[in-house]
């Protein structure tokens, strides 16, 4: 009989057969619920190990309603009629979803045991894991051959995409809107009218070729690629927290990463210089500023468990070394193994164990060779002069800082007041650092200690103070110096894996390794005693800059790719993880990224196969068809219009009012906030006596954690709290509020009022196509003409009548000679409305 | 909007524009301009259950107020004045300013019941406390700072360190907003920003359309929201006319770019938030009894007094949350002195409080506008400086009034000598989950997807409050 119902039960699998927990509930279950909602910790409280469990549910309530699927949460989740749709990352097949719905409504029967992954020892990672694209050796795929060849590899891999959809891309843009596309794209700054001059008026062969490169010899391109690049490192100024702190030397980072843009740095060089310059070139001062990539954490200066900031550093450096450079999120990992993609909890322990024996070097002297010889000789000449003096001071002050000291530290940690209480020489290496961390906390300054003595010790340090001073002529000026990031010694302390993440709860001790997917063994670090540093890091940024690593290359692509059309081919450029967003072209990526490393990791070469593409020309209109066809633009059959960030908004309005002040490098400059703007000594900032540094370009305004320059914040500027890959693109009226009332951007359209307007000779529609010219490039044409002329004569008669009756009206700082006031004012608005225009605002 | 609404939005994607195109300064809505689409990030958006607050006015006591001085009376704390903690509570092994050794101190108050529910008040709270019958007192709050910048930032945010979205962010993203040229989220400061400053009303990982506006004090509560000195309405008028022909002859052949008129749009509203958003500070309106109501008539009280006022203007004109620091900038820090310290913080907000309370009563508008009061921490029982307290997160008060809460009521409460949450001890998550229960939002299913997790404002914790709602 049974035998006889298994036989018919196969003829009637679709039709009343039950559904088999064992052979189709129990699989499904197993290859798609359980690695969240069985291993601890257990997601939404929800356990799917036992019927009773599945029944009990989790926080959302009861999973399974056995007869009622409708009510049952793990079946709506499953259709997608409750959010977040299950399982993440993949919907199951309609007919897997309809076996479920079955099996409920038939009353759940669990006749069978579940075998959940986590059960089995050698099953780490599953199939779909070790199969994930991102983490298959990068090969360069074929370039397709299509009907036509193309001249670009690039198109060759879109057009084969757009072939499948018979759809035609666009036509290219015309040169006007190419050659400022290319220029926001690559400078951030619009062409000047004589540029696109030059370019329309091209007859040769390669006429776009040579405006590309041109972009890319020009210094502008570092100071626009470099601010992305800041983005990722979440670089700031200032330290965040209560007090946010200046970092005063921190900017030589920025300069760096400008210049490593500008001087085409291969990437892998720009890797292993960020990660472990200071081990793997100590005599290159500039690949020591590079390690700042990891100083740029936020710090809480008066944090009394120095062991949790230790903790957060280490977690904040590990997120972002795992998301800028392998386009994966650690921060998962943190607590338990990741629950989507294959790191294991270990793995962020053996990343970060790379780190764990770091500290910040704030004042790494910059000189070298002789300069550095004459200053220290200098130095030791004026110390022993002045070494009675300065002894007696510190005689004098010594009691105080004693006193002051004593009374903080006990607020400390336990392990922290143990570690400055051991003898130095005594001292492990985790209480090294602790207390090397504590340091500041409980050391003054001898300045703010000798205001606090009083009497006859007040009358004694003046006067030795006095003393000193008559030395002032032989003290060298001081060196100039970096912040970094430097090893404390060759021997680490240990790292251990964190249960739930927390720095109190050590488990099995880990030695630094590789993502245990693609490398499960512990690699060979050798320790630098000469240069004093652990080498760990050498051996991750080595490992970093492998090109048989799968994952840097195929991220920094993507992220090339996304700068230039407003999107990566995978979408989520920080994120090429199971959570993140498939590529739409994954050939085309792995084709670039295997292109990137035979070409030496040159991000130029990069920017400029993608650029002499058809893809990068193309127009931006929309087209019924296509647009039909493919709304979102996924295979790029035109080039996204996109709005500009705001820096390249401040930089193109500062460059039409001819005001942009061009000077690279240097410490950030505040330029004036918009009033009402917290004052400056509750966060905000003086602007510059200098208007000329207050011009500077965008990406030399000092940025600082707890207050992002308003004009940038209202553009979806990031807060520079952790790394950034892809800014919000929001439309918002605080912006039009900005870009309409702001008083600097109403100077700097008084000042391109008064730029065109003193050109002599030109008539008042000549002026108005000079203004367009400058501000868009191009002239007005015949309708925009009469609008701006018919604006101007209303305008320039309801300012006469202003004047008339003595009101005050704003006019530029130098009036143009010879044209009426009430002409400028209205012109000036006129120039206003073209710096608010779309046009101005958007890449097109 | 699509609920599984990403942390990088497709810029290409026309399709999902509206989920970008956002409005609010902050919070303002271009739905009725951009009326063809139901998606307006800032829509008003139906709740997860019906809402009971429609608004929040969130009074933060800046620096940690103490709750043995204010609404948690110990008198076991009075007796062992002047001795070490009693072996039956545990030291705290790690204080902010290493005070866990110091002896205890008695609050030198005197309390009296209020109210039909007769709970206690000091007289620091006199004025609030003729309102006890409408007020839930939760005893047993605890956090897990021990710092302000990360207590203040984990009281707005869920967590001690900043980059997340703070909790009016995340009711905007939940429920929209339900004004029109106003944003949805106002956070209201007295001369000096709180610690970590914007960290505290940040949008975080959610786009900036929903972090808070800080209002500034004076008739231009926004920046930039007044036209430069000397530009006249109809000459701005002019401007932004032309402004508007030459951007529509640019789109002329870019019709299905939804986001350029947008963009047009957006100017509109900026021209009408000019006089909105200085019509809504504008207190010239408000009748003399008002004013002294709110204790705008005496200097100690005027500055809260005022801010008081302002939040319910602007939850009157639909901002959905309303978040007001007294003592911003850690004030109520009473290390020592806590006598002169807290005196001066709690005459500054008590008439004022007290102002709003019978104002929204009387206007008929406590039943749905939800008040909540306290500190990032409060102070521990033990003495500093032998006569000011140190931080204490382990076991403080805050309280909650209007907005479906029911009054006379306590939660939970404090050890003997007020050191520890003991009975039912309450978590800042837990409030948190609490606020958006009752503004019909499930902290569970508020969720975001960023860096590959659906990140919710309590982490992975939380618990309503339900005790004092039901």
């Amino acid at each position: 009989m049974r035998i006889l119902l298994l036989g018919l039960g196969c003829v009637l699998a679709n039709a009343q057969a039950p559904v088999s927990f064992t052979k189709e509930i129990a699989p499904l279950l197993a290859s798609k619920c359980t690695g969240c909602h069985a291993k601890a910790p257990v997601m939404a409280g929800l356990d799917l190990r036992t019927r009773e469990s599945a029944i009990k549910g989790g926080q959302h309530g009861p999973a399974i309603v056995p007869g009622d699927a409708a009510a049952s949460h793990l079946y709506r989740r499953l259709t997608g009629q409750e959010q977040p749709q299950m399982p993440f990352g993949g919907r199951l097949a309609d007919s897997e979803i309809a076996l479920v719905k079955k099996w409920i409504d038939s009353g759940a029967a669990w006749d069978g045991t579940l075998e959940t992954k986590s059960e089995s020892a050698n099953a780490v990672f599953t199939e779909r894991q070790k199969k994930y694209w991102a983490f298959q050796p990068v090969a360069k795929a074929t370039v397709p051959a299509g009907a036509k060849p193309q001249r670009n590899p690039v198109d060759a891999f879109l057009h084969a995409k757009l072939a499948e959809k018979r759809m035609q891309p666009n036509p290219p843009a015309d040169r006007v809107t190419l050659l400022r596309r290319a220029s926001l794209d690559l400078t951030g700054l619009p062409p000047t009218p004589e540029e696109v001059q030059e370019f329309v008026s091209d007859r040769s062969a390669t006429p776009f070729e040579k405006v590309v490169d041109r972009l890319l010899a020009s210094p502008h391109y570092g100071e626009r690629w470099g601010r992305h690049w800041l983005d990722l490192a979440r670089y700031a100024d200032s330290n965040g927290f209560k007090s946010d702190e200046p970092r005063p030397n921190i900017w030589r980072y920025r300069d760096y990463v400008i210049d490593a843009f500008n001087s085409d740095k291969p990437y892998d060089q720009f890797i292993r210089e960020q990660i472990a310059g200071d081990e793997l070139y100590p005599h290159d001062k500039n690949a020591r500023i590079a390690v700042a990539f990891n100083r740029h954490f936020t710090e809480e200066t008066n944090q009394p468990v120095i062991e949790l900031r230790r903790q957060e550093i280490l977690n904040d450096i590990t997120d972002t070394v795992g998301s800028v450079f392998l386009g994966l999120t650690f921060g998962c990992a943190r607590c338990h193994d990741h629950k989507f993609d294959p790191i294991l909890h270990k793995d962020y322990y053996r990343l970060q164990a790379f780190f764990a024996n770091i500290r910040e070097d704030d004042h790494l002297n910059l000189l070298a060779g002789d300069p550095l010889q004459t200053y220290l000789r200098q130095r030791a000449v004026w110390e022993e002069k002045t070494k009675e003096i300065r002894t007696g001071m510190q005689a004098l002050t010594t009691p105080v800082a004693k006193a002051k000291s004593d009374f903080y530290k006990i607020r400390f940690s336990e392990g922290t007041k143990v570690a400055l209480a051991a003898d130095l020489a005594r001292r492990t290496p985790l209480q090294q650092l602790l207390a090397i961390k504590a340091m500041p906390q409980i050391t003054y300054q001898e300045r703010a200690l000798a205001r606090e003595l009083k009497g006859e010790q007040k009358k004694q340090y003046a006067e030795l103070e006095a003393e000193l001073k008559k030395f002032d002529s032989l003290k060298p000026s001081e060196p100039p110096e970096a912040q970094t990031i430097i090893d404390h010694s060759s021997d680490a302390p240990k790292t251990h894996v964190l249960a739930a993440g927390a720095w109190d709860a050590p488990r099995e001790e880990v030695q630094p390794g590789f993502l245990s997917i693609l490398n499960p063994g512990n690699p060979k670090i050798s320790p630098l005693p000469a240069i004093n540093s652990t080498g760990r890091r050498t051996v991750l940024a080595n490992w970093l800059a492998d090109s048989k690593n799968p994952l840097p290359a195929r991220v920094m692509v993507n992220r090339i790719w996304h700068y230039h059309f407003g999107r990566g081919i995978a979408d989520s450029p920080s994120d090429l993880g199971m959570m993140g967003d498939r590529p739409s072209n994954q050939p085309l990526l792995d084709y670039l990224a295997a292109t990137f490393q035979e070409n030496g990791w040159s991000v130029k070469k990069m920017h400029r196969l993608i650029m002499l593409s058809d893809a990068y020309q193309r127009s931006s209109d929309g087209r019924a068809e296509s647009s039909k066809a493919d709304p979102d633009n996924k295979l790029l059959w035109r080039y996204d219009r996109h709005r500009l960030e705001g820096e390249a908004i401040r930089d193109s309005m500062l460059l039409a009012s001819g005001r942009l002040n061009g000077k690279m490098g240097g410490p950030g400059v505040h330029p004036p906030l918009p009033p009402g703007t917290v004052p400056a000594k509750y966060g905000g900032w003086k602007a510059e006596e200098d208007p000329a540094e207050a011009n500077r370009r965008s990406v030399y305004i000092f940025e600082k954690r707890i207050m992002v320059c308003p004009m940038f914040d209202a553009f979806d500027a990031p807060n520079p709290q952790e790394s950034c890959a892809r800014r919000f693109r929001t439309v918002i009226p605080s912006q039009s509020l900005m870009l309409m009332n702001d008083q600097l951007v109403l100077e700097w359209s008084q000042s391109l009022a008064a730029r065109v307007l003193n050109d002599a000779g030109l008539s008042a529609a000549q002026q108005v196509d000079r203004a367009y010219r400058i501000a868009l490039s191009r002239p007005p044409n015949e309708r925009e003409r009469e609008q701006v002329l018919a604006y101007m004569n209303e305008q320039t008669e309801l300012i006469r009548e202003r004047l008339g009756r003595n009101e005050k009206v704003p006019m530029p700082e130098k009036m143009p000679v010879g044209v009426a006031p009430e002409r400028v004012a209205a012109f000036a608005g006129f120039c206003h409305v073209l710096l608010n225009s779309n046009e101005f605002l958007y890449m097109n | 909007m699509n609920s599984r609404l990403r942390h990088h939005w497709n810029v290409a994607s026309r399709r999902e524009f509206f989920t970008r195109a956002g409005s609010g300064l902050a919070g303002l809505a271009l739905a009725d301009l951009l009326a063809a689409s139901p998606a307006d990030p800032l829509a008003a958006k139906a709740p997860h259950h019906p809402a009971r607050a429609k608004s929040v006015i969130f009074l933060f006591m800046e620096g940690g107020p103490s709750q043995v001085d204010t609404f948690d009376p110990k008198p076991l704390l009075t007796k062992l004045h002047g001795q070490p903690l009693p072996p039956s509570i545990r030291k705290p092994s790690q204080t902010s300013r290493g005070t866990a050794d110091n002896t205890l101190m008695a609050s030198p108050r005197t309390w009296k019941q209020y109210g039909q529910s007769g709970a206690w008040v000091s007289d620091w709270y006199k004025h609030v406390g003729e309102h006890v019958d409408d007020l839930a007192i939760i005893r047993s709050c605890w956090a897990d700072g021990i710092n302000h910048v990360g207590s203040v930032c984990q009281m707005n945010t869920g967590s001690v360190l900043a980059g997340r979205p703070s909790l009016g962010a995340w009711s905007t993203y939940g429920l929209g907003t339900a004004n029109k040229n106003l944003p949805s989220f106002v956070v209201l400061t007295d001369d000096q920003d709180p610690l970590g400053g914007s960290n505290n009303w940040n949008s975080g990982f959610l786009p900036a359309l929903y972090q808070g506006t800080q209002f500034r004090r004076g008739d231009t509560p926004i920046l930039d929201l007044k036209p430069p000195t000397g530009i006249s309405d109809q000459q701005q008028r002019n401007e932004l006319g032309l402004l508007r022909k030459l951007n529509e002859m640019w789109s002329e052949n870019k019709q299905d770019d939804t986001e350029l008129d947008a963009r047009i749009r957006s100017y509109e509203l900026a021209y009408q938030m000019q006089s909105a958003g200085a019509e809504a500070v504008d207190l010239t309106k408000e009748s003399e009894a008002t004013r002294k109501l709110y204790g705008m008539d005496e200097a100690a009280t005027s500055v809260f007094g005022t801010n008081c006022l302002l939040a319910r203007r602007l939850v009157e004109r639909g901002v959905r949350f309303v978040e007001l620091y007294c003592g911003s900038g850690s004030g109520w820090d009473a290390h020592n002195n806590i006598e002169a310290n807290h005196s001066k913080w709690c005459r500054a907000s008590d008439k004022p409080i007290a102002g709003l309370l019978a104002d929204l009563k009387s206007r008929g508008m406590l039943q749905d506008t939800l008040l909540v009061w306290g500190g990032e921490f409060g102070r521990t029982p033990f003495n500093e400086s032998s006569d000011g307290r140190d931080h204490n997160p382990w076991g403080f008060t805050m309280w909650m009034a209007g907005g479906g809460v029911k009054g006379g009521r306590s939660v939970g409460s404090t050890d003997e000598i007020g050191l520890r949450a003991a009975d039912r001890p309450v978590h800042v998550h837990d409030i948190h989950a609490t606020m958006l229960w009752l503004m019909g939002l499930d902290h569970l299913r508020l969720t975001f997807q960023h860096h590959g997790r659906a990140e919710r404002p309590t982490v992975s914790a939380g618990e309503v409050v339900k005790e004092i709602f039901t």
